[in-house]
Order: C-alpha cells, then structure tokens, then sequence
C-alpha cells in the first residue's frame, strides 16, 4: 500500500473512541490532511508525543480516497516549540497560527513556503519584543502564499500608482489592497490608512531585516496590525476565535 | 422525521445514541438495533441508570468531584484523613479517579472540568479557576500540584493557573515527568528524556 512521508505541524487533535485520535495535520508537502491516528492514545503508542498540539513531527500516513481521513501510521516528534509551554501569550499566539493554518487553506493544498513560516514563527515566539510583529509577518505570509496579498505598492483597481493625499491612503479590505483617489469610491470596506501604517505593512510583508527595526510603540504599527486583521476576517468571513486573546501579546 | 425506513421512535434513540463520544451513524444504529433486541428489563435498566445519574450526581461544592446530590461535598473533601492544605489540580474526573487508585496521594483534588483550548472555544471562563482562587485566598492551602495531561493544552492550563494564582503566595508544583518506571532508555523518545534530564534529583 503506497505510502507517504512529510513533516508536519499538528493543528487540531480530537479523540475518538477509547485510544484513538483524528488530526488535523499542517503537512510541508501534501498541506493539511485529516487523519485517523488508531490507538495514538495507548501508554505505548508508537505515536506517542508525535501528535501533541503544536509539535512538528515526521510523519508516515497512507492516502485515502474520496474524502475519507487518511490512516497516520508513524509520527515521530521533531521539534517541540518550547516558549509555548513557557509563556501565555506565546502558546495564545501559536494557537493563532494554527487557527490560521486549519482555516485558510483546503486539504490536499500544499504550501510549502508557508509551512517554513509557520516553524519559523513557532520557534521564536518566545521573543516578546518581536512577537506581534512575528504573527503579522505570518499573517501577510498567509495571504501572500494564498494569492490574497493585498496590493501594497500601486492601485489594486487600475495599477495606477498612489500617492498619499495628506497623508492618508485609501485601502480596500475586500479590494485587496490601496485603492487611488479615482477608484476609493465604489468599491466596498474601504479604510483610510497612514503612510506610516503603509511603510509598516510593506516593511513587514518584505523579505528583508526592515520589520524588525520598526518601532513596537509607534501607532503606525500598531494600526497595520489592525488593518490587516481586517483583512483576515475578511478572507474568512469571522473573526478569527484566537485574535481577541492576542491582546496579552501586544508589545 | 423518519430515515431510511425507521420509524421515527428508532430514529429518535439512534440520533440520541449518536450524539455520544466517539459513537458514528453506523454505531448508534448497531446500539440501538441492541437495545431492541436485548430482554426489556436491560434496557430498562440502562435508561434508569441515566436517568438516576443525572438526577442524583452534583459536583461537589469545593473541589467540583462527582457526588451525590443529597451530600454537598464529595468523599474525599469529606474525608478528615486527608490533607487540605495539599491541593492536586486535575482536568476532570476521570484524572482524580486514575490518581485515586494509584493511592500515593493522600491531600485533596480540585477538578477544574476541563482545559484550555481555545480553539475549541474553551476559555478560562469554562474552567473552575475561580472556584480555585476562592479556595487559595481561604488561607488553608500550601502547595497546589499541577497535574494536568502533560501535552500542549494541559501545560497550557498549567500555566494559566499559575499566571493567575502566582501571586498568591502558595507553592505551585508541576507533576514530574520523563522515563517511566519499568521501561528502557533504549525505547525513550527524544522528549521523554529530554524531560528526565531536566527534571533530575539527587541520589
């Protein structure tokens, strides 16, 4: 029976009859795939602590058809993101990230470059200085992987370029991005955004060192993380269940 | 309304029956296929069993145990031989039992019926940290052991407890964990000795 082998982030466990679990795994190359674990819950499971929220494992699963959960046969722990178990508003922001993760993408989707990102930001949210600039970059890396990022440099209507108008720039939620003065009407759930709040998302959506220089207490920060939150429920349709507990985390 | 071909009576029981943990479509139609098939009285006996259970069974008004609804505390917070001021902190009922026949611990418990998991959309506000917080600033308690499930939620509850309670000037411990008595380091996984060395003691 063909077999296949990835790493995985493990983003909703749920038991299921006496020893058993079904998982929600964030897999590097087959994306999310829900599996049954049989018997992950016995004292001597094979599995046991390969499938603890949070944790990357290697895991073995065979493929099912049709939408029944494929059958996870080997998971081996790899890493355990230790701030998590440390820190409140570490393991609230990790939950987040799996939040994301379980509802922004389908199964059998991969994407690669996300799941590097999503280990990036599970190993340093212990830095609390950085920690909210870290799920922001996470968060813009979820749109950009899913083809949602919203335009940063010229009009998401026309592609003409924007200039800030006193200051203020229009940015379309359901547009996908900054919208010019001749296209800011019409369009729905537009809000002004600052040049400051602007500089700070291309800076955070960048590849580049240049987020983390930003200044944690400046309003331009922290008006990016709310815009761009905006942004996520949007893309969802709700309000994501753990972003209102982020508040422990904010800088 | 009826489904494929019961009558609405056996729908009925089969939807209750599959509304319980772990029990699918094709269980609760096996249980319920039981059910009618067994002798009358068995059946009976069950629906009694439910029914008399949930008529009679509280949580015990200090440490949130099962007891009956005629006695306000359970028998352990009854009990004088055990010790108050050592309070063991557990997830559910079930984790009180498991500690309880391992009869190593002779303090008391409090149930907190649940942990946290926000993304199941269980918060602080579902668990039974306030009752425990009234229980800390009462004065009688030394020490609290954290012996929630040692996974992410339960160490996740560990530490909420002992963010809020912190300050408070009790002990809070956490249960030991690491290589089990009787296995072979041979057999241990990178965690469970990572959790042996770090937790260590002297000789």
């Amino acid at each position: 029976m063909p077999t296949s082998r990835t790493l995985a982030i493990v983003i909703r466990t749920i038991e299921v009859f006496e020893t058993s679990l079904v998982a929600t795994l964030f897999t590097r190359e087959l994306g999310k795939v829900g599996v049954l674990a049989k018997g992950a819950r016995r004292p001597k499971s094979s599995m046991q602590g390969g499938l603890d929220l949070l944790g990357l494992s290697d895991i073995v699963l065979i493929p099912k058809a049709s939408e029944a959960l494929d059958l996870l046969t080997e998971a081996a722990p790899v890493e355990r993101f230790a701030p998590l178990r440390r820190d409140l508003a570490s393991l609230y922001a990790g939950y987040y990230v799996a939040e994301l993760l379980n509802e922004l993408t389908d199964l059998h989707d991969p994407h690669p470059k996300l799941f590097d990102a999503a280990r990036i930001t599970l190993r340093h949210l212990g830095e609390p200085e950085l920690r909210s600039r870290r799920v922001l970059r996470f968060e813009l890396a979820c749109l950009r992987e899913l083809g949602l990022m919203p335009a940063l440099e010229s009009c998401a209507h026309c592609g003409a370029p924007v200039e800030p108008r006193g200051g203020t720039i229009w940015f379309g939620l359901a547009t996908g991005g900054i919208l010019c003065e001749a296209c800011r009407t019409g369009p729905p759930h537009v809000v002004a955004i600052t040049s400051g709040e602007l500089e700070a998302i291309r800076a955070l959506a960048s590849p580049g060192d240049a987020w983390r220089r930003l200044d944690p207490t400046s309003t331009g920060l922290a008006r990016a993380r709310e815009t761009v939150g905006a942004v996520i429920s949007h893309v969802l349709g709700h309000r994501p269940r753990l972003r209102p507990l982020l508040g422990v985390s904010t800088e | 309304m009826a489904s494929a071909g019961y009558s609405a009576v056996v729908d009925r029981l089969m939807s209750a029956l599959g509304r319980l943990p772990g029990i699918g479509a094709r269980s609760s139609e096996r249980l319920a296929h039981h059910l009618l098939k067994c002798p009358p009285e068995e059946a009976i006996e069950l629906a009694d069993a439910i029914r008399s259970a949930r008529d009679r069974i509280r949580h015990c008004q200090v440490c949130f145990h099962l007891t009956e609804t005629d006695e306000p505390l359970c028998s352990i917070c009854r009990d004088p031989r055990r010790d108050p001021s050592t309070v063991c902190v557990v997830e559910q009922s079930r984790d009180l039992i498991a500690m309880e026949k391992a009869a190593t611990f002779q303090g008391v418990y409090h149930v907190l019926l649940g942990r946290l998991a926000p993304l199941s959309g269980i918060g602080p506000e579902q668990l039974t940290i306030d009752a425990l917080a009234a229980r800390v600033q009462s004065g009688t308690i030394r020490e609290l052991i954290m012996a929630t499930n040692p996974n992410l939620e339960g160490d996740g509850t560990a530490l909420l407890v002992a963010n809020r309670l912190g300050d408070s000037g009790v002990k809070i411990t956490r249960l030991a964990r690491g290589l089990a008595t009787g296995s072979t380091l041979e057999f241990a996984n990178r965690d469970m000795l990572a959790d042996a060395f770090s937790g260590r003691h002297p000789l």
